[in-house]
């Protein structure tokens, strides 16, 4: 066989799969596509090898979250986009994570009583006390609309969310991660020596070899687990307030599928299927998906990936419910759509979009 | 059952064609014929397991390879030490497997960037909008204000060019370049 004659193969391949990528592909296009795969192996794995990387560079569509502009970037310039954007440490010193944690801590306690309180400030101190002996930790972080997936020395994976900061340092003997705001997946590699661990705020997650994200907002955290488990730690629960003699409040262990709403009164508990846990995930891949969610929740998604924010002026309409996926930064479809299937009118201003009954 | 199969096929053994590429460039002397015997090596591979899939997709490609080698190098009677030397030293450790396969997805997205800019830049511009940007086919012929059909084309070399760059690795940048070539040359003659 001649290398002109594999050319030819690896030509048509390219073409039946760029033909079914057009769309309007027919079961008629399919049989005679599948009469040509049928015809040589030689056939099959060539169209296999294309679209099996056709698939792959679907993750391409990371690329362009957050990229307000229509023309290609010149060659490169993807490095650059906030997909990738990383801070090395100077921006934030060990010395001021240290001040940072303690205010924080102390402000968060204020609201609490007795021997919540004194637990907690003990915990800061020993946390502040850990956190000194940090050697540098490096900052990453994400601006509006951006996702940026972040490799770490030990093998694990993070991938961060819109809008959203971490501190990561990984030692010999542990590996911490401080979710400073927004959101970010766990992706962690086993390792039974070295615990890893997640801060957010004055909550812990500790995991050893398992898959998760954490979701900040302020105070309230909330954590979903999809593959092993996880230990959920520092929150308050009212065990505590019962007079538990215990000082630590007790850990909550989180088993995949389970979605944890940690705030400080306690912690709400959810188990869903594995692939629904999944699927509140896929922001990891640019795209929000809603099922039966209020348009008031489904606009604060958007209003997380985007600078221009959604208002609903009309408590009627904020209440409609809404499913579907949409692009994160793709908030112009999502309008349109409500347009055309809601009583709904929107009104473009400078730096918003309101939303009205008609 | 079929389908499946394809599934086992992409997963189990296209993962692994920079390994195969570079095996190959080592032991066949003729540079421009390896892409020929890395698809007759997947042509067998997907052959065999249509009766057993093996437990060792990777031994069994470059056990596959081995034998196609052999075969080639008795039928032609062409004699190349490298490739004799290296039938018997084939070494299919298990190790590099995982290190091959465990691509994180962050290492994916960059090698697919990195194969996204190498693209001709017409070529370039028509597969950013259909997968970056995600417009249809259609849309992007409206955007650029050429026909579909020309877009159709791109999308056929892009997607061809991809899948080189993405699973070829460092192999597939020297030797296969008359592919590359080729494929560029097409890939500009779409230009409207």
């Amino acid at each position: 066989m001649s290398t002109e004659s594999l050319k030819s193969v690896d030509q048509v391949a390219g073409d039946w799969l760029a033909q079914r990528d057009a769309g309007q592909w027919t079961e008629n296009d399919q049989a005679r596509l599948d009469r040509w795969l049928d015809e040589s192996p030689l056939n099959r794995v060539a169209y296999l090898r294309l679209e099996y990387v056709w698939e792959r560079s679907q993750r391409l569509r990371a690329l362009g979250t957050g990229t307000r502009s229509n023309d290609p970037p010149p060659p490169g310039a993807w490095l650059f986009s906030p997909f990738f954007e990383q801070h090395p440490g100077q921006d934030v010193t060990a010395q001021e994570a240290d001040a940072g944690a303690r205010t924080t801590r102390r402000h968060g306690a204020r609201h609490r009583v007795g021997m919540a309180l004194a637990a907690s400030v003990v915990l800061a101190t020993v946390l502040g006390a850990i956190w000194g002996l940090w050697p540098q930790a490096t900052a990453y972080s994400t601006p509006v609309g951006g996702i940026a997936s972040v490799p770490l020395a030990d093998g694990s994976k993070v991938t961060l969310n819109t809008n959203s900061q971490i501190r990561v340092a990984v030692t010999e003997r542990e590996r911490r991660i401080e979710l400073e705001h927004g959101e970010a997946y766990f992706e962690v590699a086993r390792d039974p020596k070295r615990p890893f661990v997640v801060r957010a705020g004055d909550k812990r997650i500790i995991a050893v070899g398992t898959s998760f994200s954490v979701r900040r907002n302020g105070d309230d955290v909330d954590v979903t687990v999809t593959e092993g488990r996880v230990r959920l730690e520092g929150t308050p629960t009212v065990r505590i307030q019962q007079g538990n003699r215990s000082r630590e409040p007790a850990p909550e262990v989180l088993s995949a599928g389970t979605v944890a709403r940690a705030s400080d009164e306690g912690v709400l508990l959810e188990s869903r299927p594995i692939t629904e846990a999944q699927e509140s995930l896929s922001w990891r891949e640019g795209v929000l998906v809603f099922h039966d969610m209020t348009l008031a929740d489904a606009a604060a998604e958007f209003n997380r990936y985007n600078v221009r924010k959604i208002v609903i002026d009309d408590p009627r309409a904020a209440a409609f419910h809404v499913a579907g996926s949409f692009r994160a930064d793709n908030v112009d479809a999502f309008l349109r759509l409500l347009e055309r299937g809601y009583p709904i009118r929107v009104e473009e201003q400078d730096d918003r979009f309101v939303l009205m009954g008609r | 059952m079929a389908e499946s199969l394809d599934a086992w096929f992409k997963r189990e053994i296209l993962g692994h064609e920079a390994a195969l590429l570079r095996y190959l460039m080592r032991v066949w002397p003729r540079k421009h014929e390896v892409d020929d015997l890395r698809q007759e090596t997947y042509a067998r591979v997907y052959q065999a397991a249509r009766n057993l899939r093996p437990t060792s997709p990777r031994a069994f490609l470059f056990t596959t390879a081995h034998h196609l080698i052999t075969d080639r190098v008795r039928r032609e009677r062409i004699v190349s030490i490298e490739a004799v030397g290296d039938l018997e030293a084939l070494d299919v450790s298990v190790d590099e497997i995982t290190t091959e396969q465990r691509v994180s997805a962050r290492q994916e997205l960059k090698r697919l960037a990195q194969a996204l800019d190498r693209l001709p830049p017409r070529c370039r511009t028509v597969i950013w909008l259909r997968r970056v940007e995600g417009l249809s086919q259609k849309e992007v012929a409206e955007r650029l204000g050429v026909s579909v059909k020309a877009i159709e084309q791109q999308v056929s070399k892009g997607g061809r060019l991809l899948a080189q760059y993405m699973l070829g690795g460092e192999a597939a940048n020297g030797n296969t370049g008359q592919v590359s070539r080729s494929s560029e040359d097409e890939c500009e003659h779409g230009k409207p």
